[in-house]
């Protein structure tokens, strides 16, 4: 029997935590064979995960075999993660990517963006929701975060 | 986490969370010392730890003015 990534009790506090999630997420893994520390943790962490909710589903993928999809979702690294919506047969892609396992304190990160996707809503406040409405030119932000 | 914010906010906006150790080649180029530290556009612009909203903002702001 292989080892979880989630033990009972964490997985019985996010399948509560889930509760909140309202519209359904898909999640888009792109892994890679070769070279890839992290890959196998991230799609089993993210299997276990999906498993807690049915607003979840996963779409696993290699960043080489799935080379147009990856370009398509401008995914470049492994693991790489997209955290979309999905309105019937439509992912709703946001723009919203994890490079590298999410795990310590981003696992609570990665949860609560699933969240986030799930609400539709940014939450933030009408000012920075005006001046982002705004936006003519593109913006890629990258954040760079440790486990710890 | 508001980095993803913005990105549901805005189609504008993407927002990719990099794990620094994971990708260290990366992270030598945007001189990151302290985490979680904001890259705008591939270094136009950076924000050091955890900022509300009206800063990160104002930051892009900047960083896409250039």
């Amino acid at each position: 029997m292989t080892e979880k990534m989630l033990n009972d009790d964490i997985t019985r506090q996010v399948t509560e935590f889930f509760q909140q999630l309202q519209e359904p997420v898909e999640v888009l893994y792109f892994g890679r064979k070769d070279d890839c520390d992290y890959c196998d943790d991230t799609r089993l962490l993210l299997e276990e995960l999906v498993e807690t909710s049915d607003k979840l589903a996963l779409n696993t993928y290699d960043l080489d075999d799935d080379a147009g999809l990856a370009e398509q979702y401008r995914v470049d690294k492994a693991p790489g993660i997209v955290i979309a919506g999905r309105d019937g047969d439509q992912i709703l892609d946001y723009g919203i990517r994890y490079s590298g396992i999410p795990a310590g304190s981003e696992f609570s990160s990665l949860i609560n963006t699933m969240v986030l996707v799930s609400s539709r809503d940014s939450g933030l406040d009408p000012q920075t929701r005006q001046v982002l409405a705004g936006l003519k030119k593109p913006v890629h932000l990258q954040v760079f975060v440790t486990p710890t | 986490m508001l980095a993803h914010q913005m990105a549901l906010e805005s189609p504008m906006i993407e927002a990719e969370m990099v794990e620094a150790m994971e990708f260290p080649e990366l992270s030598n180029r945007f001189h990151v010392s302290g985490v979680p530290q904001t890259t705008i556009n591939a270094g136009a612009g950076t924000v050091v730890g955890a900022v509300p909203e009206d800063q990160l903002l104002k930051e892009i702001q900047r960083a896409i003015a250039k």
